[in-house]
């Protein structure tokens, strides 16, 4: 481009729309500073503006330098902290770069533009009302049963069409959410598949358990307790649940269905580590604080003469957060 | 404005960015040991914990103490330990009974600072202990003595540990309530569990054995001695010096921590930007103040 | 000049060429000619639009790497504590993708900060359009949008936490499927079709994979382009000042300076997210474990656009009711379904109850100060701490350790000062307002008060002149941008 066609480019827009980048310090010269002259001024922004090219062509190089370590650390291994604060680093320093060129060497105004007008005229709201009604209706002004008709197909065909975005996502709940894999005889395992015997744990100790055959099964998972030596009465009719100490207690919590592994042992709570609900585990783990509503169902847990631990049966209640038809069953 | 004042604003931002991300840099540097050697921190753990184990002992799983500190351990238990628990251990109002209480439960008290009290009454947190490992080995010599029972101090052997176990069996017991990070948790009622990163793999074990305060306990038919040395190892491996390849790790505390960082340091800084790069139009003075 | 009508030989060749299929020259100049607002808050949305096209580029990637499949297969790769385990493809490919592949883990980091800055973004800048009242007439379509944009940002960002399916974000799957659950007459079956049965199934994974790479990214990218094309259809609103009016709109053109700007806000977006990247460890999955669902960790918490929800879940009562019967979960619906509901029905509705309650129904341009509207100041402070207090409420545990206090009391305390505070708040803020607005020059530069004594001995005072270095002296009357044919 040759100074000549630069100039007139320049001389163009300023005709247009007063473009030109002199408008900042036209801005400021506006207004008046007494003591100093007009030239001083024109001076000090000249020096001004030479100052931030500077800084721009600084931040310019910087970021080029920057963009290069990017690719060498890639290269010899791409450690995280080298190669992103070579990356942030480098956009930062171009960012700044362009800001400076946006900030300071461009036209800054303030330019004005006006506004349209956004409701249409009468006459505008009348021909679209027309072309809709009457142009677009005309077909249909003396066949309606034709129209309710290609409306009730379009409805069946938005219904019909649904069935497979809905039915076949997923098999219907059924009983599934009322029972796990306790079934009574169940033997008591780890989550290794292990049995546990009477005196695997220690008084104060816990366990994660699983019904044998079934171990990391989501909806059996109980957290085996023993809480001391001799059976412990938690409820009235739980007389015989807890040989030698032992108590299992549904591991999801009935809040929202987090694993309730924390065992206070001194305090002989429980406590959930998503929403802090604590239950009372010699009172058969009934919520005594947070959003639980309702105790852990606590599995009723016999000992064979293998000295085994076994369920009795299955959890006497569904397991886990409360739903919809969990009362009805 | 003149210029140089505006000059110094401009640059005070990428300053700012400078220094924060020299800053970081160097912490996360610093924090992901990357020049400090991690297996010569795990060799140390080890030679504390077999230091005291005597040449008949190597076989068994425990650390044997020598009878012969017994009466070293006497006078440090009276001018340590008696006031609460009373010269022969028995305890008072201010203390339990210390008989048959067991090595590793002593040791661990002892050990981990809780014990001694700074004062009587006040609840038990670790400390810097004050004793050495010669005189807390005593003291539990003179205790164990007093009567039989409870775990001995468990001898912990990280050679030929499994981490990969021992992360499992880590996230399956403990991170419940020590978080998956190990950087520990307010329980119910003002009870806490405690941070992991300071624990020594005797210290790790004994807890696991005799689960001091809240803590329940994994007796040996729960844990066998090698899954305690896998879960042993894995803490002081990884739990305390944990892989921060991304960076300064927040204190291991999850996504609170970073939500702040995003809306401070992200969202903060770029409202920053915005706002050297914008107009900040004061309201148009209004002419009638006359 | 030549024939094509351009001076320059460059723009004849290639400019021409396209302006004789698009009419580019005068598409082009009109355009170019778009106002901005220079305000240093209409920027807010634009840190927003850029960490999206941020999240893109890295996420694209993270596909190239990641396997959506819940298929437990064992682990043989770099991390040591993690070998021989079986874990999910999900968990490994994304340890690996981390750990193993070079720039991996920058780009992972970059995506998780980019996301938790997008959202941040999202709310400060329709904070902005709240406090301004920039959402009326003829905006409330646009501030529709604007809401359907934040709920989209939000679930995408759930969707993307949930699927390198390590411990904590499977435990956060977990919860999400409670809260279906407790969906009166139709949760079950719902949690059971998303889900594809019952948690934790091997189907989630990948479905989430399709909504977080697939659907949701192109409804957001949908939405702004339709977010953009009202706002330029509409332009901009603008604070009043010299020279602005109803009818017009002052700043800086498209072209050149307002391209600059914002491209230079953009490298600053993308370079804050690099740095965070690179420098603040973000979510280490390999610390956590794969999940398995009797596996759980303390201090767990979802990201931060989703904490206010888990802290509304904390703090609530337990409130479960049976009635008609049935099981009325309660107690996890009104934290985590009505809640957000409500939240999103009363923005999505708030420019027209503003409009029918404060009777103005009228076009507005010109955008209010906050304190002149006080009781809308009010009420969006209100929420905004209801909020943020949730928000605090998300960490009762990591509080309650950090202060050493008892948990049982961190927890009562949130369940108190989320009721006191957003009143308290609410009401300070109206008082605030009012106080702003009737005292004389608040808010305007100190001048000097003058006392002169007239020769007849009397005192009178007057403000002196603004001092020099006042903006408010200096703006200059703004001048027309249009060629002055399209003017006319």
């Amino acid at each position: 481009m040759d100074t000549k066609e630069n100039g007139e480019n320049i001389n163009a827009v300023s005709k247009a729309g007063n473009l030109s980048a002199g408008n900042n310090s036209h801005n400021l010269a506006n207004h008046t500073c007494e003591g100093c002259g007009r030239s001083d001024l024109a001076e000090q922004e000249r020096r001004r503006l030479r100052a931030l090219e500077v800084v721009a062509q600084l931040s310019v190089i910087g970021a080029l330098l920057c963009f290069i370590g990017v690719g060498v650390t890639y290269w010899v291994g791409g450690q995280n902290q080298f190669l992103g604060g070579f990356l942030a680093a480098g956009l930062a320093l171009l960012g700044i770069g362009v800001i400076v060129i946006g900030k300071y060497f461009m036209p800054q105004g303030p330019f004005v533009e006006q506004r349209h007008e956004i409701s249409s005229t009468v006459q505008q709201k009348q021909l679209f009302e027309e072309a809709l009604v009457e142009r677009g209706g005309s077909a249909f002004k003396r066949r309606k049963f034709l129209g309710v008709l290609m409306g009730a197909s379009a409805t069946m065909f938005g219904i019909t069409f649904a069935f497979p975005w809905i039915r076949s996502l997923g098999p219907l709940p059924g009983k599934t959410l009322f029972q796990t894999w306790w079934r009574p005889g169940s033997r008591v395992v780890t989550v290794h598949g292990r049995p546990v015997k009477v005196d695997d744990l220690e008084v104060g100790g816990i366990l994660t358990v699983f019904p044998e055959g079934h171990a990391g099964s989501s909806m059996s998972q109980t957290i085996l307790i023993r809480a001391a030596s001799l059976p412990i009465t938690t409820r009235k009719g739980r007389e015989t649940w807890s040989p030698h100490g032992y108590l299992g207690f549904s591991k999801i919590c009935t809040h929202a269905g987090c694993p309730v592994g924390l065992y206070e042992e001194q305090s002989q709570q429980l406590l959930c580590p998503c929403h802090q609900s604590i239950f009372d585990v010699l009172d058969g783990a009934v919520p005594v604080f947070g959003p639980a509503p309702r105790p852990l169902p606590q599995l009723p847990l016999g000992v064979d003469e293998e000295g085994y631990l076994r369920a009795r049966s299955d959890f006497l209640e569904p397991v886990g957060p409360g739903f919809w038809e969990r009362t009805t069953a | 404005m003149p210029y140089h004042k505006k000059l110094i604003r401009m640059l005070l931002l990428p300053a700012l960015l400078v220094l924060l991300s020299t800053g970081f840099a160097v912490i996360s540097i610093y924090r992901n040991g990357s020049f400090a050697a991690r297996t010569s921190l795990v060799s140390t753990g080890t030679s504390v914990s077999t230091g005291a184990s005597q040449a008949g002992a190597e076989k068994s799983n425990t650390v044997s103490i020598p009878k012969s500190l017994i009466p070293e351990g006497h006078i440090l238990f009276i001018e340590n330990c008696s006031s609460c628990h009373t010269n022969t251990g028995e305890g008072s109002y201010r203390g339990p009974n210390l008989v048959g209480l067991g090595a590793a439960t002593v040791d661990f008290w002892v050990s981990t600072g809780r014990m001694p009290l700074s004062q009587p009454g006040i609840e038990a947190v670790q400390k810097p202990s004050r004793l050495t490992r010669q005189q807390t080995l005593a003291i539990v010599a003179y205790v164990t003595s007093l009567g039989k029972g409870g775990p001995p101090i468990p001898k912990v052997n990280l050679k030929h540990a499994n981490v990969s176990e021992g992360q499992t069996l880590f996230a399956l017991n403990c991170a419940s309530c020590h978080t998956i990070t190990g950087s520990g948790d307010a329980l119910s009622n003002r009870s806490f569990s405690s941070s992991l990163h300071i624990a020594s793999p005797t210290q790790i074990a004994e807890a696991l054995r005799i689960g001091p305060g809240n803590m329940p306990r994994f007796g040996p038919r729960t844990l066998n001695h090698k899954e305690v040395e896998d879960i042993a190892a894995y803490v002081t491996r990884f739990i305390q010096h944990p892989n921060n390849a991304g960076g300064v790790g927040l204190g291991g505390v999850g996504p609170v921590a970073e939500g702040f960082i995003a809306l401070l340091i992200g969202l903060g800084g770029l409202m920053l930007v915005s706002f050297w790069i914008g107009d900040r139009q004061e309201k148009e003075e209004s002419r009638d103040g006359h | 000049m030549n024939s094509t009508g351009y001076t320059n030989g460059k723009l004849a060749g290639s400019v021409d060429w396209m302006d004789q299929r698009l009419g580019l020259a005068r598409i082009g100049r009109k355009i170019m000619d778009k106002i901005f607002p220079d305000h240093w808050s209409f920027m807010l949305g634009e840190i927003a639009l850029y960490s999206f096209i941020v999240l893109v580029i890295t996420g694209v990637f993270l596909t190239l790497y990641y396997v959506p499949s819940s298929q437990q297969i064992i682990y043989h790769g770099s991390y040591l504590p993690l070998r021989g385990r079986r874990v999910s493809e999900a968990y490994a490919s994304t340890v690996n993708l981390s750990l193993n592949v070079r720039g991996g883990l920058l780009m992972r980091q970059m995506h998780h900060w980019a996301a938790d800055v997008f959202t941040a973004a999202i709310v400060i800048h329709l904070c902005r359009i709240f406090f301004t009242g920039a959402f009326r007439r003829p905006r409330e379509l646009n501030w529709i949008v604007g809401i359907i944009l934040l709920i989209l940002a939000i679930s995408n960002g759930f969707t993307g936490y949930s699927l390198p399916d390590d411990l904590i974000s499977g435990t956060g799957l977990r919860i999400m499927f409670s809260i279906i659950l407790s969906i009166p007459v139709i949760g079950t079956y719902l949690g059971f079709f998303i889900f594809g049965g019952n948690f934790p199934g091997k189907l989630i994974i990948p479905r989430l994979y399709i909504i977080h790479v697939f659907i949701i990214p192109i409804i957001i990218a949908g939405l702004l382009g339709m977010h953009l094309g009202l706002l330029i259809y509409h332009k901009h609103t603008q604070f009043s000042g010299k020279g602005r009016r109803e009818q017009n709109v002052v700043g800086s053109p498209l072209w050149p300076t307002f391209v600059a700007k914002t491209t230079g806000l953009f490298l600053m977006t993308f370079a804050f997210i690099a740095a965070l990247g690179a420098f603040i460890q973000i979510n280490p999955i390999w610390q956590f474990g794969p999940y398995q669902p009797y596996k759980i960790s303390y201090a767990v918490q979802p990201d931060w656009y989703m904490g206010w929800l888990d802290g509304a879940m904390r703090i609530m009562p337990s409130w479960e009711w049976t009635g008609f019967g049935h099981t009325w979960p309660l107690e996890v619906f009104i934290p985590a379904v009505a809640l957000p509901g409500l939240t999103f029905t009363l923005l999505f509705a708030w420019p027209f109850l503003e409009a029918h309650f404060g009777k103005d129904k009228a076009e507005h341009h010109l955008l209010d100060r906050p304190r002149d509207k006080p009781l809308r100041t009010a009420i969006g402070a209100g929420a905004l701490s209801f909020y943020v207090v949730l928000f605090g409420a998300s960490a009762t545990d990591v509080l309650a350790n950090f202060f050493q206090t008892s948990l049982n009391l961190v927890l009562w305390s949130f369940r108190i000062t989320v009721v006191i505070v957003p009143i308290a708040i609410a009401f300070l803020t109206y008082k605030i307002c009012k106080e702003l607005t009737e005292t004389p020059y608040s808010g305007q530069r100190k001048r000097a008060v003058v006392m002169v004594r007239s020769p007849q001995g009397g005192y009178n005072a007057y403000r002196a002149d603004p001092h020099p270095d006042t903006k408010a002296g200096q703006v200059a009357e703004p001048v027309p941008i249009e060629p002055e044919s399209t003017q006319a």
